[in-house]
């Protein structure tokens, strides 16, 4: 509320620098009168109505829901927590968290590496910078698409692409749409390919660390690897914590790849049953909206709890310019 | 996902909106004409076609008009839940053999018994296909078009094997013994793991007497009989004579005849038409083997219907469309086998059927005095029981669990579903 009220002055700078201009250019115009509120509320009510009709009432709907028997013919029929209760005897349900933590393990950490690896050269000066940038970001416009899931599904098919270069550097594997135990790294690697998003933003931390951090480091005979621990890491900390939990959450919430390449079963041999797939298998074939609903709720609050938890972690390693230097 | 969940929802209300305000425009019908909503699933072509059916309709009933609506597949299913769920469903709806009973049940649908006669003709449906769309003794739906179960094969495969081409009369030994040479004397395998799929089991139990839903909505197997079933494909897949199972995943949505992969397998008769795009050498299409003698087990399955809603202001003129739409042998033409083989003689005589298509129809033919009475609307849940087959047989021929652990994951999940 504080701050969509804050929001509506239009007299109210947005940062401390343009304050001192602004009120040395007009001093004293338009001081707050009561009659601003609903005027402000009436520019604010698209977003306010989209929020209420689209995501409040909805997620309030949802909740409701799960705590019922629903199957979107019949009424909502009420059934206390029993579907809160019936997930833990359920086997696909323990399944699909089983793939979507491990999914999370991995390609978090490895879709990070990646990023920032890339961004660290990225950072250098080099010729046709700008092109690679964009080069590096465009997976990250497309990679959720339904159609690059169906190039996926093919390149790491029998006798496809990779099936070949790992026949030709002496790997036997075949395809890895039908295995069970590669098929979840098939869809590891393609988040890890979507690294530009995260990429950019760790460009942006790079270029705030300042250089005589490094020429400090240097003159006191820091090398390549020292100066990237010491000074690098630390400085972008912040940085890395943001692109940490965005991607923890989001990785929560893969599903057009997944659905794409494994079908609602999970196919194969369910190694692929994301949470998000068997809640809208759940959902959406077999029409138990209660039970969905409840799962999704479940989500959000796992979801919550991982990243409550980075925060708490995040008090030792993650360092903010002027806290503790 | 809450994005994806909220997405969904935001369209769910924005389709209960739009239902309100076309229900709001067709009040006043006594007036003008009337106006019905016809929605179907099918892609653009199909709509195309709808297009020219709809306005030959309407040139010939100048007093009603349609406003059509289309989705594919699995989205008309969920956009139709949804209105129906508001109250809001079409006057005119596409039907699925299996979720017949299920919108039925819910008073969803309109009995056309009502109808039938002046408005609703039905005289010309083929024998099979009489009485198919009724649910309890009331009419639910009509056929528009229809397959039966159906064995298909690769002639050259079974030739260079030295196998003999299957026939009326072949028994399931004969078919698994000839899998096993084509496995040995080809680069193909004999078939597909004809196990994992549930019309399978139905044609067996029916070759021997039996069903796979009881009339009251149980399964009408044994654990046993499921069980031999199962075993009989770990059996295939041990002997390596059937395409093993992380291959079959990774070709779909296509078939395994694609590259010659298989030499046969069992489905839907009018798959032929997709696979007759895919493959290079020409399939043929054989009865399925029985143990038997005299008895396939194979019937004409009202694959897609035309319902009306119960809640339709125009039964009338709903119910002419229906008769028309699966009468007029202009609209035959215009679709082809589009909608399946029609379901009346003088819409197959218009269909002019050709290639693959008039192969089907032969095959039909062929059969049609073998064809027994199709089983009743399957049971509230069969769609959700057949997926959950596929999905716990992939897991058994991944050798991921044991046949018995597969029968009771089978039977607790569906008595689940068919009981809720």
């Amino acid at each position: 509320m504080a701050t969509s009220q804050s929001a509506v002055r239009p007299d109210e700078p947005a940062g401390p620098a343009p304050r001192s201009r602004r009120v040395g250019a007009a001093p004293g115009r338009r001081p707050r009168r009561p009659g601003d509120g609903p005027a402000g509320y009436l520019f604010l009510s698209p977003w306010i109505l989209g929020m209420l009709l689209l995501t409040v009432g909805p997620m309030a709907a949802s909740l409701y829901l799960s705590f019922t028997d629903y199957n979107l013919f019949t009424e909502p029929e009420w059934i206390g927590l029993e579907n809160y209760r019936r997930m833990f005897g359920d086997q696909r349900w323990l399944q699909s968290i089983r793939v979507t933590g491990g999914y999370v393990l991995i390609a978090v950490p490895v879709k990070l590496a990646a990023a920032l690896a890339v961004a660290l050269l990225l950072h250098q000066r080099r010729r046709a910078r700008g092109f690679y940038r964009a080069a590096f970001y465009g997976p990250s416009l497309i990679g959720a698409s339904v159609s690059v899931a169906i190039v996926w599904r093919a390149l790491f098919s029998d006798d496809a692409v990779v099936d070949r270069l790992l026949r030709a550097v002496g790997a036997e594997v075949g395809g890895w749409v039908g295995n069970p135990e590669l098929s979840l790294l098939m869809l590891v690697l393609l988040a890890v390919w979507q690294f530009g998003a995260p990429m950019v933003i760790f460009l942006a931390g790079l270029k705030q660390v300042p250089a005589e951090l490094y020429e400090a480091a240097q003159v006191d005979g820091a090398g390549r690897w020292r100066r990237f621990r010491s000074v690098t890491l630390p400085m972008i900390s912040p940085v890395l914590f943001f692109n940490l939990l965005l991607e923890t959450i989001n990785s929560f919430q893969i599903f057009t790849s997944a659905y794409v390449i494994g079908g609602r079963n999970g196919s194969p041999a369910g190694s692929t049953l994301f949470y998000t797939v068997y809640l809208y298998d759940r959902g959406f074939a077999d029409f138990q909206m209660g039970y969905a609903s409840a799962l999704a709720w479940m989500l959000l609050l796992g979801v919550g709890l991982v990243t409550a938890f980075l925060f708490r972690t995040a008090r030792g390693w993650v360092h903010y310019a002027g806290d503790q230097r | 996902m809450m994005k994806r969940f909220r997405t969904i929802v935001a369209g769910s209300v924005a389709l209960a909106c739009l239902g309100t305000a076309l229900a709001g425009c067709g009040g006043d019908s006594e007036s003008g004409p009337a106006t019905l909503r016809y929605s179907w699933w099918g892609n653009a072509e199909r709509a195309d076609l709808m297009k020219q059916a709809i306005a030959l309709f309407e040139s010939k009933n100048p007093d009603i008009k349609i406003t059509p609506s289309f989705q594919e597949y699995e989205a008309y299913w969920q956009k139709m839940a949804t209105e129906t769920a508001g109250g809001n469903a079409p006057d005119v709806l596409q039907m699925d053999f299996s979720y017949l009973r299920e919108y039925a049940d819910r008073g969803v649908l309109l009995d056309l018994k009502k109808q039938t006669g002046d408005h609703l003709v039905l005289d010309d449906l083929l024998p099979g296909f009489q009485g198919a769309g009724e649910v309890d003794g009331a009419l639910y739906g009509v056929p528009v078009g229809g397959n039966t179960w159906s064995m298909y094969y690769n002639p050259a495969i079974f030739a260079k094997a030295g196998v003999p081409e299957p026939a009326a009369g072949w028994t399931w030994q004969d078919y698994r013994n000839g899998m096993a040479k084509i496995t040995e004397a080809t680069d193909s395998y004999g078939g597909g793991n004809y196990t994992g799929i549930i019309y399978n089991l139905e044609v067996r139990l029916r070759q021997q007497g039996g069903q796979l839903f009881t009339p009251d909505g149980r399964l009408g197997f044994t654990r046993e009989q499921l069980g031999a079933f199962w075993t009989e494909g770990q059996e295939l897949i041990k002997a390596g004579v059937v395409l093993p199972v992380d291959k079959a995943v990774q070709i779909k949505p296509r078939s395994g005849f694609v590259d010659d992969l298989i030499a046969s397998e069992l489905g839907w008769d009018n798959f032929l038409v997709r696979y007759a795009a895919e493959v290079k050498t020409p399939l043929k299409l054989a009865p399925v083997p029985t143990d038997n003698p005299g008895q396939l087990g194979q019937y004409l399955k009202p694959a897609m219907l035309l319902s009306a809603a119960s809640r339709t202001e125009h039964p009338e003129e709903a119910a002419e469309l229906i008769s028309f739409l699966i009468n007029d042998p202009e609209v035959g033409r215009i679709f082809g086998a589009n909608r399946g083989l029609p379901a009346t003689n003088a819409q197959r005589a218009a269909a002019q059927l050709q290639g693959p298509l008039a192969e089907v129809a032969a095959y039909e033919k062929s059969i049609a005095d073998q064809l027994t009475k199709a089983p009743p609307a399957p049971p509230k849940g069969a769609g959700s029981v057949e997926a959950t087959f596929i999905r716990i047989s992939e897991e058994l021929h991944y050798g991921r669990i044991s046949v018995d652990r597969a029968v009771d994951e089978f039977f607790t999940e569906a008595g689940q579903k068919l009981g809720s």
